[in-house]
């Protein structure tokens, strides 16, 4: 049973960072396509930061600043030159995707992955099984908490989630929705570091191109998902990779009677059922959504 | 007229905006800009020869992003054009698998219409969740794109898989050269009338009918179409179903021509780029046909980067992103004081 629960942790907290950080964005009234490149360049940035330097730290500290300066782009593009969110988005995920196989390539060769020297420090014996997973994976339930609190009992929660609902209400108050969205990507620009450099050293220590393999999109989807609920999205992210466990679960169980390729399947179709059901339960976000940019204007 | 020419420019702007965004991103990387942007050159405009390859890309990219196109000026972010174009490759093979054996003049029509009924259906479950349900049709694309690439590994390296294969790549039995439209090359007569014909019937579709008139309206003002009594239901279906059969019909001529087998994963940035061709062109029939033959030609750099410069084809991808990144892009952002001293902004649409 634990292993399950450990495989569950291990793929679900870098979703459920990632999917903080949708939800950031979301709240603040910006649909975040740019997850899975904000993701993936974390991810990298943190493995070729630990293979330069040998310091985790320091692998952690470039994952930042690549993902706050790549959600500072996305915010100037999309705020002040007023592109579409979602295909700038797009944009912002190649831009991580290519740039990732970019550096990898310039720094090791024509090698299609980095092993990083050092992974995230472990929880350790005291912890039993679970003492396999990394600090952040700990670290995830208070983040969750945090940002629910921040989000639901402060006056900049309040005003963030103003922003995303009825800018023109934020803006007769004094709130500058422009700068409470660029607070709330470069936010979500550390979860999303976090998420990356969990994916890439919480367990494997190993960057390969595209690992990503789609899980910035499927936050976004928990995110939808969820509501745009800190505690919603985090949910709908660990439901996604209880999913992909089940899924490696059953092709361990089955071995070769159960095709691989269609069980991988199964959180990319999870998504599409919990977005359909989100869709059914509120009539979508996304009349909600434009709804708030006709009023802005 | 002028609002059209002023619109070209700002695009152009844009992608000039892009490409010096990518110069920094290569210097960062490690690499030269100058040498990055002239070898992209040679590899894809400079020589007759370039010019042939860029040509060879440059028409299944124009076929799908004439269906992007269709779906975008209705209002649906159809960007599922990769997983579409997958089931068309897909429905193309089934047909010709089936039918081995049969003249040509039977198997290929039947292959190109398998193909495109392929790409249509998978178009036509999220237009049908986005329609009926209201289900974001972003993620259902984008999750289609993944699932169709899995379908493809799933059925090359089973039902169709070539049994005679080996190596690391799963492909499915190459098509026999007499039902193939194309050498390896990639330009043949046909290939070329059937761009061309989709060029002509996509422009009087979007320009010279009801439907292209009602769903562009509909992309702009939906409940306005509803209240003039337009059914913006069917409007939106035909729209998806258009546009992932013409992402189909790019699937099936790659599979008879160039291809000339399914392989798994082949030409992963094929919907994204068509996605922009259709943006930049900003969504003019006309002007899918020239850019097509711009980004056909950096499709043509991809594979003239590695092999003869010696540098990464992630360059490509990265400028393809950047483009995207800045193409919807609508305003300069001018200093306040400027703003001031021009007449008063008109009222935003």
């Amino acid at each position: 049973m634990s292993d399950i629960l450990i495989a569950v942790l291990r793929s679900g907290t870098p979703l459920i960072y990632v999917a903080l950080a949708g939800m950031l964005a979301q709240r603040a009234g910006v649909w975040h396509l740019g997850l899975e490149g904000l993701m993936i360049a974390g991810a990298c940035a943190a493995a070729v930061g630990v293979e330069q330097t040998g310091s985790v730290a320091a692998g952690l500290a470039l994952a930042v600043l690549v993902c706050v300066l790549g959600s500072t782009l996305l915010w100037f593009v999309v705020e002040k030159l007023r592109a579409n969110p979602i295909i700038a988005g797009l944009g912002l995920t190649g831009l991580g995707l290519g740039g990732a196989d970019l550096t990898v390539q310039s720094i090791y060769g024509s090698e299609a992955s980095v092993t990083a020297g050092a992974g995230l420090p472990r929880l350790g014996d005291a912890f039993g099984a679970f003492g396999v997973l990394s600090v952040l994976v700990a670290a995830m339930p208070v983040v969750v908490l945090l940002l629910w609190v921040l989000l639901r009992r402060t006056r900049f929660g309040l005003r963030l989630a103003a922003c995303g609902e009825h800018p023109f209400a934020a803006r007769s108050v004094g709130v500058a929705p422009s700068r409470m969205r660029l607070i709330a990507l470069m936010g979500g620009g550390v979860l999303c570091a976090l998420g990356g450099a969990e994916l890439a050293l919480g367990t494997l220590q190993l960057f390969s191109n595209n690992m990503t393999a789609g899980r910035g999109f499927m936050a976004f989807a928990a995110v939808i998902f969820g509501g745009g609920h800190p505690i919603g999205s985090a949910l709908a992210a660990l439901f996604f990779s209880i999913v992909e466990a089940a899924g490696i679960k059953a092709q361990l169980v089955f071995g070769e009677k159960a095709p691989r390729d269609l069980l991988l399947a199964l959180p990319y179709l999870a998504t599409v059922i919990g977005v359909w059901i989100s869709g059914r339960l509120r009539g979508g976000l996304k009349a909600a959504a434009s709804g708030g940019e006709l009023r802005d204007n | 007229m002028k609002g059209k020419v002023l619109s070209v420019l700002r695009a152009l702007a844009f992608v000039v905006v892009a490409l010096a965004l990518c110069g920094v991103v290569f210097e960062l990387a490690g690499f030269s800009a100058p040498l990055m942007f002239q070898s992209i050159a040679d590899g894809a405009f400079t020589s007759p020869n370039a010019l042939m390859k860029s040509l060879r890309w440059a028409m299944p990219l124009l076929i799908t992003a004439c269906g992007v196109l269709v779906s975008f000026r209705c209002g649906y972010f159809n960007v599922g054009a990769q997983g579409q174009f997958y089931l068309g490759a897909i429905g193309a093979t089934v047909a010709v698998e089936a039918l081995n054996g049969a003249p040509p003049a039977l198997v290929v029509p039947v292959a190109i219409a398998s193909g495109m009924v392929g790409g249509a259906l998978w178009a036509a479950w999220p237009g049908f969740l986005r329609i009926r349900w209201g289900t974001d049709e972003v993620i259902t694309t984008l999750m289609g794109n993944f699932l169709a690439g899995l379908l493809l590994v799933y059925l090359t390296s089973g039902p169709l898989k070539d049994p005679s294969g080996t190596g690391q790549v799963t492909a499915s039995r190459p098509v026999a050269l007499g039902y193939r439209i194309a050498t390896s090359v990639g330009v043949s007569p046909t290939i070329i009338a059937l761009t061309l014909a989709t060029l002509v019937l996509v422009w009087l579709l979007v320009n010279r009918t009801a439907f292209g008139v009602l769903s562009s309206l509909a992309g702009r003002n939906p409940v306005m179409i509803v209240w003039q009594g337009a059914k913006l239901s069917s409007l939106g279906l035909s729209a998806f179903l258009v546009s992932g059969a013409l992402a189909g019909l790019a699937g099936a001529i790659e599979l008879l021509g160039p291809n000339g087998r399914l392989v798994s994963g082949f030409l992963p940035g094929h919907g994204f780029t068509a996605v922009l061709i259709a943006l930049v062109a900003g969504l003019s029939v006309t002007g899918v046909a020239v850019v097509s033959m711009f980004f056909g030609g950096l499709a043509a750099a991809s594979l003239y980067l590695p092999v003869i410069a010696g540098l990464p084809a992630a360059a490509i991808d990265v400028i393809n992103a950047a483009i995207a990144l800045f193409i919807t892009a609508r305003t300069f952002p001018l200093p306040a004081a400027l703003l001031e001293r021009l007449p008063a902004r008109r009222p935003a649409p």
